[in-house]
């Protein structure tokens, strides 16, 4: 019995769970130095927190130059509320509030037809720097743009929290309750949100398959 | 263990099964279940294989300059005025303020006051039927004390 209590845990989930709780537990340490004047907390912050809500937006407004733009915002404005940073939620889930918000808000200004004359151009940097190490044939590489190409309208096509929803839960992958409060709603709200989202993408992207 | 197809919470489970976000004992219980239910294996296939095409969409890297963009950004903020600062503290705060909240609340607390006054100041109508019970009362009474002076001249004293 002493042998088996020495062993350590052989579920990875345990210590996955484990992790993201340090993990958390050091992002409110952080934000409370960044309350108390620490400026290396700050930039500590953001490099944990840059390329996660740069490629949320990005994924949101589809335009790099917009993302970038929206994410400074985000990072301002938690630097600017620094003395009433009150550690009740988890940051990353105050973290992504704040940019589905502005991004929203982005959208919702109508904003997005004035970035569409870069989009197509976007795309195709999008593409270049997504194709792998070994050299694809001409084919290749226009068949995963097409794809690409393909993916990225139908999720554009999807009402915008319906948009943030999938957004938050495939590619940062934040659980329903996280997702429940950046988007301001009932988990139940969530998870209805989430499958009507997955509904109409597997239908758009068939055939894809 | 019913077809999971069927409910919207069934559908979310196989859902989360496909992202790999289920425990194993979860994930055992709905692979047990996609062996003998064609829809929900076709359902759960169709969503891997978006999950996949999805996982191809990979974002741009972020500018080498975001950092320094970022600092200049704080530094022009730090040197404005102060009353400016705190304009945008109210404006544009962290958290996004859920406005109609606080209103609905006030509009129904009005609501619910200004239906309480009307009730104290219009006459209540419920006045006449009560001045009826007390005749009534005074009726009653007065028969007792007749049936009293009837009985009297009976009494023996």
């Amino acid at each position: 019995m002493g042998a088996e209590a020495a062993q350590p845990s052989v579920n990875p989930g345990v210590n996955k769970d484990m992790e993201a709780v340090a993990a958390l537990e050091r992002d409110a340490e952080l934000m409370l130095r960044v309350r108390g004047g620490d400026e290396t907390s700050f930039a500590l912050l953001l490099e944990r927190h840059r390329a996660p809500v740069v490629h949320f937006l990005y994924r949101m407004v589809q335009n790099q130059a917009v993302s970038e733009e929206l994410a400074q915002e985000v990072f301002l404005r938690i630097y600017r509320s620094r003395a009433n940073y009150q550690p009740t939620a988890k940051f990353t889930t105050w973290l992504f509030r704040i940019a589905t918000h502005l991004a929203l808000n982005w959208i919702r200004d109508g904003k997005k037809e004035k970035s569409q004359e870069s989009l197509n151009e976007e795309l195709l940097d999008g593409v270049e720097r997504q194709v792998p190490d070994r050299q694809p044939t001409v084919e290749q590489e226009l068949l995963h743009a097409v794809r690409l190409k393909e993916i990225r309208r139908a999720i554009e096509a999807l009402p915008e929290k319906q948009r943030a929803a999938v957004i938050l839960h495939k590619y940062e992958e934040l659980d329903y309750a996280q997702i429940a409060r950046a988007l301001g709603c009932s988990q139940s709200a969530v998870k209805s949100l989430l499958f009507r989202a997955y509904e109409t993408l597997r239908s758009r992207l068939a055939h894809m398959a | 263990m019913g077809c999971m197809k069927q409910s919207q919470e069934g559908a979310r489970v196989l859902i989360e099964y496909c992202a790999g976000a289920l425990d194993p004992v979860q994930a055992a219980e709905v692979e047990r279940h996609l062996e003998s239910c064609t829809d929900c294996r076709e359902l759960a296939e169709k969503q891997m294989e978006l999950w996949e095409a999805l996982d191809g969409w990979k974002a741009p890297q972020v500018s080498a300059d975001f950092d320094a963009r970022l600092y200049a950004r704080i530094a022009r903020e730090q040197a404005a005025p102060s009353w400016k600062q705190w304009v945008r503290r109210i404006f544009e705060p962290a958290a996004p303020v859920v406005w109609w909240k606080p209103l609905a609340s006030l509009g129904v607390a009005g609501a619910v006051l200004a239906v309480g006054l009307m009730m104290h100041t219009v006459p209540h109508p419920a006045g006449a039927p009560q001045v009826h019970a007390d005749q009534v009362d005074i009726e009653q009474v007065a028969k007792a004390l007749d049936d009293l002076d009837i009985l009297a001249p009976v009494n023996p004293m």
